[in-house]
């Protein structure tokens, strides 16, 4: 039989039509010819007349050609999988290779759903922890044009304080003489006693400028805001926070121009802020209302007297580097004038988004870092899963690559599969980070203002998005172009399979699998060191006894108490009917409790000891108490006594010092009976004689070493210094709450009691964003273990598959189970161990930016790192001992009739 | 080859009507439908390789008839066409169109029907 299908063949030639379909019309056309030329065999022609007659039929000149010229060139796309057309329509195909994939994955459910979830946990988390950076770093703070807006601090870094608070007259100074802001705005916090409507509160307030809030570019949401005018001194005028007006007023809009008792004294209402105010603050300050600052004539003058918070607006066009040089010309002029004073003083300018942001920003960043690495774990993870069934496809991809589909458009499909597998993961993910940012919105620490400002908005969204199309592409690219990369012709062979490039598969995956043991180093030494750093800060201690203690605040007006004598009395008063509720051990009347408040602190005078000069006084921080507060808190006495009843206001003025302060000031000497006083030795202050040596307690800062200590006795003090009170119970603190409130309102009815709390609670927030940082990366360094371990297991699994042949043969020559389990794992345990090294090379680089987070460990605590390398080592183990095992059931019969 | 054939383009007009309609009973292959043309035609009129097989595709490319690949055993596998619903209904308007425009040409012409 002649062939006839060269000369079919060389007719389609100029048509250009892909090979196959080239290759379907030449065994249709061949096919016929051949019947014809049987027939004419048939009917007596000898061969070579069959032949000649049979091949006229394609010997009009180009009539085939011509012919099909008409109806293949109109031809619609062909499928994916046979096409090779020079023309492409990407939208068809696109949606073509969408369909294709669906239909891929839909066909593989428990592939699809492993690595859905894996994606969704990965994508899930990052979109949680970028709504918190969303809302905390990257919206601006809700002001007018907030990138003007600074603050403008004192700078006394030679006595610890980089970003001090002014004292009035400096302000006043700066104001006056700065030329780069358009307005400056002063604000200081104050605490005042609402009564008269209701329960007596004490409330969170702060006196300001009048000016401020026309600086922050914010109108008020009822009424108005201040006026210059009111600021003169005397001007009882208020502004309400949203949240006070809502559940103190019912959001009564007639609240406007009516009375309400502050501290005692009456202020008119002239307006109510809009909810979005929040100005930055210390610790869980908040403010309720604002009153104008109007600076009474004292405060004006004493350039000691720092508590001032500074917020200015820049003028347009000028930078924040002229601002500062501007500011730091006018504070060296200031320094020249009052020498006293203002000596090595300099200024610092802010940005006031940083300072709301605080130093929450380097933890958000680190968790910003780790979700990432959680993130390139579940694409590892599903890009081994897509490796393993590339491989299964191999003969698939081969064959239409034979049948003439491009590298390009094959590789597209696979990454229109990855990127709508990704894209699926993104959408549970972010079903996942919905419920994600509830759970954090709960604990994260109530310094973060944005708080519930946290939320999933377009840009969140737009993020998700973003980070699934990487994502699909990232861990989509590796399997396609291994999948590419294949000999077709082994491959397309039945049951045939090129070694090397199954070797080559194994390696990528290998690889894979150490990338995943690295990340996952990284984040659970990270971990570790916070849950470390965090047991420290748990075991330090404080200097007291916090347990059994409950606190509430007690600030007395000044108009009510004026004088030591008459709060004595109602303090007396109080505390005798505290002591008479069954579960109260002692009580004792305390000034800022430890970790509440940023607390007072002065220089002091020594008798016998010449001053300092005016730079180098050291700072000591003072508490006004009462008698049995040492016994009370649990801080022990280590020489002389504690106060007593006998300790008045008109007796001897004494002074107990910390064990520090005894130090720094008497050396090897008894300081009882030595004198101190506040200010410089010519001070009007009285000498105050040194009764007592108690031990150094964390007062202001949980964290820092205890700074020098004093504490005076409350009755001595002109101010109202002592504004809490301390209970030791021998029962639950908090269930004395309600009893030890109402003695206090038998003795004052009007007196507000606030914050009631335990102190066990109050140090447990002091840490607050310790454990924050601590929780959220141990749990993702946790998800990232537990995705690691999948990864491990798979991949070991996978290879088990692969090598049952092997194996087989193995123990067919005699290998016992258990040396099959030990090749196995070991072989698990060579890709985890050098995964182990590479992270531990890179988590010895990478945590130093996390030193800032650790207290009481370096980044490179050789504890976190051999506990974390045992930990990941065991987990690595468990999950290559399972395909192990399976390896180990092996039967040689069947594994050796498999192939 | 010379051709009996009584002229070139009616026999091309008519050539999609008589492939559909040889396709209405069953599908048949390329062949077949060449060998019945001439069996039916008695030899009037015959497809020749290189116009059958053009008309067939673009047939398939209207979705009038569809092409498939068919083997059984012992056999080798042969392109079978069949005719879609498309190719049903084009083939009776293809056949009445065919029918009004040759009574039109018999009341011209005079011709009697056979």
């Amino acid at each position: 039989m002649p062939d006839f299908k060269i000369d079919i063949r060389a007719r389609l030639e100029e048509l250009g039509l892909s090979p196959v379909r080239e290759a379907e019309i030449v065994e249709e056309l061949s096919q016929h010819l051949e019947e014809e030329y049987e027939r004419a065999l048939s009917c007596g022609a000898s061969e070579e007349e069959a032949r000649q007659q049979v091949l006229e039929q394609l010997n009009t000149p180009d009539l085939l050609g011509r012919e099909l010229k008409h109806v293949e060139r109109r031809a619609p796309a062909h499928p994916v999988t046979l096409g090779t057309e020079e023309k492409i329509n990407i939208f068809a195909d696109l949606w073509q290779d969408l369909r294709y994939a669906m239909r891929t994955l839909a066909k593989n459910p428990a592939f699809t759903s492993i690595a859905i979830i894996a994606i969704a946990l990965g994508i899930g988390a990052n979109t949680a922890i970028f709504s918190v950076v969303n809302a905390v770093l990257l919206r601006p703070p809700p002001f007018k044009n907030p990138e003007q807006l600074m603050m403008v601090w004192e700078n006394a870094t030679h006595l610890g304080f980089p970003k001090n608070t002014p004292s009035p007259p400096d302000f006043l100074d700066w104001q006056r003489q700065n030329t780069v802001f358009t307005g400056m705005a002063a604000m200081a916090e104050r605490s005042f006693n609402l009564t008269g409507v209701g329960e007596p509160e004490r409330l969170d307030g702060r006196r300001v400028s009048a000016n401020l809030f026309d600086l922050l570019g914010v109108p008020a949401l009822l009424g108005r805001t201040f006026v210059p005018d009111d600021d003169r001194s005397g001007a009882h005028v208020v502004l309400l926070s949203h949240s006070l007006w809502q559940r103190r007023f019912g959001s009564d809009p007639s609240v406007i121009g009516r009375p309400v008792i502050l501290n005692g004294e009456s202020y008119t209402v002239i307006g109510v802020m809009p909810r979005s105010v929040h100005l930055p603050a210390y610790g869980n300050w908040q403010d309720k209302l604002w009153v104008p600052i109007a600076f009474a004539n004292e405060e004006t003058t004493e350039r000691g007297n720092h508590f001032l918070d500074v917020i200015a607006r820049m003028k347009p066009g000028v930078g924040l580097k002229q601002a500062q040089a501007e500011m730091e010309t006018i504070a060296a002029r200031l320094a020249k004038q009052y020498p006293r004073s203002n000596t090595r003083i300099g200024a610092t300018v802010t940005p006031l988004h940083e300072e709301i942001v605080g130093d929450i920003k380097p933890a958000l960043l680190i968790l910003l870092g780790a979700v990432g690495f959680v993130l390139l774990i579940a694409c590892a993870n599903v890009a081994n899963l897509l490796l393993a069934r590339a491989a299964a496809r191999e003969k698939e991809i081969a064959l239409r690559l034979a049948l003439g589909a491009s590298r390009f458009r094959l590789t597209r499909q696979f990454l229109t599969e990855s990127v709508l597998l990704a894209f699926l993961g993104a959408g549970l993910g972010l079903l996942l980070a919905l419920a994600g940012v509830r759970v954090l919105k709960t604990f994260v620490p109530s310094m973060i203002l944005q708080i519930q400002a946290i939320n999933i908005d377009g840009r969140v969204l737009l993020f998700t998005a973003s980070i699934a199309l990487l994502t699909g592409i990232v861990f989509g690219l590796a399997p396609a172009m291994h999948a590419l990369d294949s000999n077709l012709n082994d491959s397309l062979k039945e049951g045939g399979r090129d070694p090397a490039v199954s070797r080559k598969g194994n390696q990528l995956r290998g690889l894979l699998v150490i990338g995943e043991v690295a990340v996952s180093f990284i984040l659970l030494i990270g971990a570790g060191l916070l849950i470390n750093s965090f047991l420290h800060l748990r075991n330090l201690d404080p200097g007291f006894r916090t347990d059994h203690l409950l606190t509430m605040k007690v600030d007395l007006s000044e108009l009510k108490y004026p004088d030591g004598q008459r709060r004595s009395v109602f303090f007396d008063e109080a505390l005798r009917h505290i002591r008479a509720l069954p579960g109260v051990q002692s009580v004792a009347v305390a000034g800022n409790l430890p970790f509440t408040y940023n607390g007072d602190s002065a220089s002091i005078a020594v008798e016998g000891i010449p001053d300092p000069p005016p730079d180098q006084w050291p700072d000591v921080i003072y508490r006004a108490i009462g008698p049995g507060y040492f016994s009370t808190m649990g801080i022990p006495v280590i020489r002389g006594r504690d106060f007593t009843d006998q300790d008045k206001a008109d007796s001897k003025k004494v002074v107990v010092i910390s064990e520090k302060t005894a130090q720094h000031y008497w050396p090897g000497q008894d300081p009882i009976g030595k004198r101190l006083k506040t200010g410089a030795t010519t001070s009007h202050a009285p000498w105050r004689e040194v009764i007592g040596v108690v031990k150094d307690v964390r007062q202001n800062d949980f964290i820092a070493q205890p700074k020098m200590q004093m504490y005076f006795d409350y009755r001595q003090l002109k101010d109202p210094a002592a504004n809490a009170l301390v209970v030791r119970t021998s029962v639950e603190p908090m269930s004395l709450a309600t009893s030890v409130r109402d003695a206090i309102w038998d003795v004052d009815k009007d007196q507000p009691v606030a914050d009631i709390d335990t102190m066990d609670h109050i140090v447990s927030e002091a840490i607050a964003r310790q454990r924050f940082s601590m929780l959220l990366l141990g749990s993702f360094a946790t998800l990232a273990l537990g995705l690691a371990a999948v990864g491990i297991y798979g991949v070991m699994s996978y290879s088990v598959a692969q090598r049952t042949h092997e194996i087989g043969i193995r123990m067919a020559l005699g290998a016992r189970r258990t040396d099959v389990l030990q090749m196995t794992v070991k072989q698990g345990l060579r890709l985890v161990g050098i995964g182990m090294l590479v992270g531990l090379v890179a988590a010895f680089l990478l945590t130093r930016v996390m030193a800032s987070l650790l207290y009481g460990i370096s980044a490179t605590d050789p504890i976190t790192f051999l506990g974390i390398s045992l930990v990941l080592l065991a987990v690595a183990i468990l999950a290559s001992y399972v395909p192990a095992l399976r390896a180990t059931k092996v039967d040689p019969i069947v594994a050796l009739r498999a192939q | 080859m010379a051709s009996p054939v009584p002229d070139r383009e009616l026999k091309k007009g008519s050539a999609e009507l008589m492939i559909l309609a040889l396709l209405e009973d069953r599908p048949r292959h390329g062949y077949e439908i060449a060998q019945l043309i001439e069996l039916r035609s008695r030899g009037a009129i015959r497809f020749n390789v290189a116009s059958l097989y053009p008309l067939l595709y673009r047939l398939e490319k209207r979705n009038w008839i569809r092409g498939r690949w068919v083997e059984r055993p012992g056999q080798r596998r042969r392109r079978y066409y069949r005719l879609t619903a498309s190719g049903k209904n084009v083939l009776s308007k293809q056949r009445a169109g065919w029918r009004e425009f040759v009574e039109a040409i018999n009341l011209i012409t005079g011709i009697q029907h056979a």
